[in-house]
């Protein structure tokens, strides 16, 4: 693997080929935020979240899926950035359920812990909220599509390490949702104990199904980044 | 300029039924020129010297395109015709494919030729269901004669999503999947179809290559413009009234398309390639047209004095939400929200406020969205608000609402 020279933030760093600008930068200690990015799956490029911008590129590119290349330059937290993402979560958070308060994940939130970290309060912008009855049908997953942010993180879990493809894209533009299926509820044979999907969720959308009397599913949980 | 037909030539002369009709006005020469007398690389070099440019908006170089495809490593590669004409007000595509379906399939097969392909694909719009009939049976002709033993053609037809024309989703489309942009690099020349080197080329960039061919580079660098060369086929709609296909020579005057050609009068303003495309005012009409100044895929939509910007800009919007394929956040949430704010606005609830969150949003949009759609789709907007600001403001004071849908 031969060596790329490359410039961020100002300071000279390198990274082996086929490397993305997001592996080289945390490798030097960059915090760029993500949502649908996981190192465990394949990136997607879906959530915006992580662009940066690199010199010479009119738009600004994701940093989960774009390969380094040498004599690159790139700024992470250029205002241009930080606008752009603000305004991403801004709009997630427009559409966003906004009931934290009574979230079980609400502490281990990815979108909560990177609004925080952008000083994103109260969205500018007003949008329909998603609001999706609760399934409840299945014993181990416990959907609450409410809460969904779509960065497609259990669509790729499912298929890639659980191999099942439970989970599918449905319908278009705002109305996008996660499906089972031809969109009904989650109650699939092939779908027991595994709860990978869980794990991936940024928010709360998937989670334990709670029963009474029992402890609180939330501490058992662990969130990758 | 008047009308030059060059690659339209053949519309209404032939018959699309019949390829001995073809045959008689010069058909398949090209096609034989290149697979008898040219190398493959050496039909490359011409389309590279020719300088002929995308015609689906882009503009990227043609030749350099198949050259990258070419040389990238893997012995399947893919010619996909990108017949998924979605962009609002354009129906150039439509015409070609009715008048002149042998053209484009000779343009496909020596795209195939050029870079060793053994398949190609004509992506079909949907709505052009119809045309299915017509354009197989001109594909089982042309086999029959002998000009297809490269390559086989065949066609896909969509699903009616817009989002589909661009080529990473037109590409997930043929693969049987949901119609999803894909992020580049890596693009489609390297790892395109099932991740195989493709190249993809509109209808009308496919109607260019047999004319190269045949005439030459040299004659082709003759048309046009400096950076933009040949003719551009238009489709022109809207308050005109002879609306229809034309074509002209690239850097041609926008008033000479519109006003000459297709008779509009009293113009207010004119939207430049479709739902995405820039909206610019009757003030600008000697603007010429070609990929150094505005061009996109060829649809030019005329308003006349009796239309509201606020109104038209509010429908490009509901079309654009409805359209966008929902993967992106910055395109999903942020086409809903465009349009959230322009209903607002066609309710007369509008506020000054909402404009600074328009520009907001379109800064925010534009750079970080996956395609091209979410990067084009605030365009209408940016530039309704730069050149008609005043309707914006009008309707703020007056709380006045828009006319009923």
């Amino acid at each position: 693997m031969s060596k790329v020279k490359l410039t961020i933030n100002g300071t000279q760093v390198s990274g082996r080929e086929g490397m993305t600008i997001l592996e080289v930068a945390q490798e030097n200690g960059i915090d760029i935020p993500t949502l649908c990015y996981s190192p465990d799956l394949r990136p997607i490029g879906a959530c915006r979240i992580c662009v940066v911008e690199v010199e010479g590129s009119r738009l600004l590119v994701g940093s989960c899926h774009t390969p380094i290349a040498p004599e690159m330059v790139i700024q992470t937290h250029s205002p241009r950035v930080l606008e752009a993402r603000k305004v991403i979560l801004e709009l997630l958070f427009g559409s966003h359920c906004g009931s934290c308060m009574l979230c079980n994940k609400a502490n281990v939130c990815n979108l909560r812990s990177i609004a925080a970290d952008l000083e994103v309060g109260l969205p500018r912008f007003q949008l329909r909220k998603r609001f999706h009855p609760i399934e409840d049908v299945s014993p181990y997953v416990q959907r609450d599509l409410t809460k969904c942010v779509l960065c497609w993180r259990c669509i790729r879990a499912c298929q890639e390490i659980a191999k099942q493809s439970v989970y599918a894209t449905g319908y278009r533009g705002f109305d996008s949702k996660v499906i089972v299926d031809c969109d009904v509820p989650l109650d699939k044979e092939v779908c027991r104990d595994c709860g990978i999907c869980i794990t991936y969720c940024p928010t709360g959308a998937l989670t334990r199904p709670t029963k009474l009397g029992k402890e609180k599913p939330g501490k058992s949980l662990v969130i990758t980044k | 300029m008047p009308e030059r037909r060059v690659i339209l030539k053949n519309c209404g002369v032939i018959d699309p039924r019949r390829m001995e009709t073809f045959l008689n006005n010069d058909g398949f020469k090209a096609l034989t020129k290149a697979l008898n007398e040219m190398t493959p690389d050496s039909v490359i070099e011409t389309i590279k010297a020719s300088g002929l440019r995308g015609r689906g908006g882009a503009g990227f170089p043609c030749g350099l395109k198949w050259e990258l495809a070419r040389k990238a490593p893997g012995d399947e590669k893919f010619v996909i015709c990108n017949a998924d004409e979605g962009e609002v007000g354009t129906f150039k595509d439509r015409y070609i494919l009715e008048n002149d379906p042998f053209s484009l399939i000779e343009g496909i097969a020596i795209a195939a030729y050029a870079l060793g392909a053994r398949q190609a694909y004509i992506y079909l719009r949907a709505e052009y269901h119809y045309l299915l009939e017509l354009l197989t049976k001109a594909i089982a002709q042309t086999k029959e004669g002998g000009f297809l033993e490269h390559v086989d053609i065949q066609i896909r037809e969509g699903a009616g999503a817009y989002v589909c024309g661009e080529e990473s989703a037109l590409m997930d489309s043929i693969e049987g999947k949901r119609g999803e942009v894909r992020y580049r690099p890596p693009f489609p020349p390297t790892q395109g179809l099932w991740e195989k080197p493709t190249v993809i080329n509109n209808v009308e960039t496919m109607m260019n290559i047999p004319q190269i061919v045949l005439n030459g580079a040299d004659w082709f660098n003759q048309i046009g413009t400096d950076r933009s060369k040949g003719t551009k086929v238009f489709s022109v709609a809207g308050d005109v009234d002879r609306p229809g296909v034309y074509e002209l020579e690239m850097g041609s005057q926008l008033k000479e398309l519109v006003v000459d050609l297709a008779q509009a009068k009293k113009v207010k303003m004119l939207q430049i390639g479709g739902a995405t495309g820039k909206i610019i005012p009757h003030t600008m009409m000697d603007t010429p047209l070609s990929f150094e100044t505005i061009l996109g895929a060829g649809a030019i939509t005329v308003l006349d004095e009796s239309r509201n910007i606020v109104d038209a800009v509010y429908h490009t919007m509901e079309f654009l939400a409805e359209e966008s394929c929902g993967k992106c956040a910055p395109c999903r949430e942020g086409t809903e929200a465009l349009f959230g704010i322009m209903e607002k606005f066609n309710r007369g609830e509008g506020t000054e406020r909402d404009i600074r969150h328009l520009e907001d949003l379109a800064n925010a949009m534009m750079p970080s969205s996956l395609c091209g759609l979410g990067q084009a789709a605030p365009i209408p907007v940016v530039d309704s608000l730069q050149h008609f600001r005043s309707e914006y403001e009008d309707r703020i004071k007056q709380k006045q609402g828009g006319a009923a849908k």
